[in-house]
């Protein structure tokens, strides 16, 4: 990392706390990760604002708008000199993307079709304060979302074998090592641990809970180490399900 | 008189229009039974792979029925093709009927056809094999949408490349609601919240990690061609036969040459009979009731 005169302000707009990680979205979990593992300083807002994309979340960086956990990460990669994937080799990056964007592409669906329509609904919308009056919005807006996406033409058990595919590729992908590429953490684990952070904590009573934490253990194991390495606050930062209003920013 | 020539006219006119209309529909009518006898004459354990015709370049102009095409001749299954365009009950195409059970998506299809003929697991390790899922979902679930966005909401003048049976107005048409249906997808998926540049930046970083992934192999798990290659062909096909002049293929061309020879390996080995297979070469053939692998 270049070292500057002056560090440059950052602060990452979220959408507030979870109840049992910090963020109920991967994308801040995946962005928060990479700032800690690259030993940024940073602030958070949780305003619950939305960039001009419509996108949550989003940072300032010395009071510019920069959209989308991807684009951020590669954002800062150039502006600060950062490479957290300088130890993988050529190939190894090219795998590395490919399992990114697996997790946030496909898996990711799963778990917001499990969020708002399927098993979780219920819990969700207590949980976000949405009236049951009102439930049919969020629902058919992310309905849509997902018919666009193409994951949401298929049935539950359809969706079910494509989250279940996924994570055993993740699973016997990880295999016995400490991070997904070996024993060093890097930039795509971030983004693995932020995807998998929600099934392991946040997704309860699911298929998506069972798999990583019953069925693919080394995942639940991995998530640990990763919340053990990066988060030792980890428990100042959730609202241990509501019960503390105001946790750590 | 004038009037008289007028109202013959006028009945003359409205007499033509209704039988060129009644001779329309006699048309299609007798298209759409002779191509629905299709579907009613496979024989048992014949795959029926239902398409939307084949590609101006490239067997398809769409990277899902090419890669379950090529499914079926990796593992030699029996199987005919039925081209008359029609969709699934989830509104989705490629779909295949086998024995009379029908399966929609091109991935459940390739599960259920191992399930049914026993194809044997393949002889690759667990890691090799989650890989390559990996690999697939990076193209099919985010390369794909970069490659829909360069051809039907950038640069709309690929259609014409890709379906040059459209002219004129219909073309313009056929512009219109492609354009509209993908940026409204585009938009719920995510990417197409994003700028032109951020799509192609996108696009790019994924060529070139599939680029540096193969880097010197035959096939992308290794010597021999695997289940995943058929996902990956499908779709670099597409980039380099439908897709002249794009930002994608040039890409591929000038710095990532591996995968265009990666794509010539797989035609070369699954398709033979490629320039019959495409409409737009010299010697298209129409392959409609014809059973492949059938011994």
């Amino acid at each position: 990392m270049a070292s500057n005169n002056q560090q440059p302000s950052i602060v990452i707009e979220q959408i507030g706390r979870g109840p049992y990680a910090p963020s109920l979205t991967p994308f801040a979990i995946k962005l928060e990760t990479y700032m800690r593992m690259a030993k940024l300083q940073y602030t958070n807002s949780h305003r619950r604002k939305r960039s001009k994309k419509g996108k949550v979340p989003f940072i300032e960086f010395d009071g510019q708008e920069v959209n989308d956990s991807s684009l951020i990460i590669e954002f800062l990669n150039e502006k600060l000199n950062i490479d957290l994937n300088s130890h993988l080799t050529p190939s190894e990056r090219g795998i590395a993307r490919a399992f990114q964007k697996m997790a946030e592409e496909n898996l990711y669906w799963c778990l917001v079709l499990h969020r708002w329509i399927y098993d979780n609904r219920d819990w969700i919308m207590k949980l976000v304060g949405v009236p049951k009056i009102m439930a049919w919005i969020p629902v058919r807006l992310v309905k849509k979302q997902a018919e666009g996406q193409g994951i949401g033409r298929h049935s539950y058990e359809e969706m079910v074998r494509i989250e279940e595919g996924d994570l055993r590729a993740m699973s016997e992908f990880l295999d016995t090592k400490p991070f997904f590429f070996g024993d060093k953490p890097c930039e795509t684990d971030c983004a693995l641990f932020g995807q998998l952070s929600q099934l392991r904590w946040q997704l309860p009573n699911t298929k998506g809970e069972y798999f990583v934490n019953e069925k693919y253990t080394n995942l639940r194991d991995y998530c640990d180490r990763m919340k053990t390495t990066f988060w030792p606050d980890w428990d100042d930062c959730i609202t241990h399900g509501g019960k503390v209003k105001k946790p750590k920013s | 008189m004038f009037d008289r020539v007028e109202s013959e006219f006028v009945t003359f006119f409205n007499v033509t229009c209704g039988i060129c209309i009644i001779l329309m529909l006699t048309v299609i009518l007798i298209s759409t039974s002779r191509r629905r006898n299709v579907s009613e004459n496979v024989p048992d354990n014949v795959v029926l792979l239902y398409q939307v015709g084949r590609g101006p370049y490239a067997p398809s102009s769409s990277p899902f029925p090419l890669k379950l095409e090529t499914f079926l001749r990796m593992y030699k299954i029996p199987y005919m093709n039925d081209h008359s365009g029609k969709f699934s009950s989830k509104g989705k195409t490629p779909w295949i009927k086998y024995n009379g059970v029908s399966v929609a998506d091109s991935e459940f299809c390739i599960e259920f056809l191992k399930r049914k003929r026993n194809i044997d697991k393949e002889k690759i390790s667990p890691f090799l094999k989650a890989t390559g899922r990996a690999l697939q979902k990076l193209t099919e679930e985010n390369l794909y949408w970069t490659m829909c966005y360069s051809m039907f909401v950038e640069n709309q003048d690929m259609i014409a490349t890709v379906m040059p049976q459209y002219r004129g107005w219909r073309l313009k048409l056929l512009v219109i609601i492609l354009s509209r249906v993908l940026r409204l997808e585009m938009w719920g998926h995510g990417i197409g919240r994003h700028s032109t540049n951020d799509i192609w930046h996108i696009g790019k970083e994924d060529i070139c990690a599939l680029s540096n992934y193969l880097g010197e192999r035959m096939f992308f798990l290794g010597d021999e061609p695997h289940e995943v290659d058929c996902a990956l062909f499908g779709m670099l096909a597409q980039i380099i036969y439908h897709m002249p002049n794009s930002p994608h293929e040039k890409l591929i061309k000038e710095k990532h040459n591996n995968l265009s020879s990666y794509c010539k390996r797989m035609k070369d080995l699954y398709w033979p009979d490629w320039n019959e297979r495409c409409y737009n070469v010299l010697t298209p053939k129409d392959d409609m009731g014809k059973i492949y692998f059938n011994y």
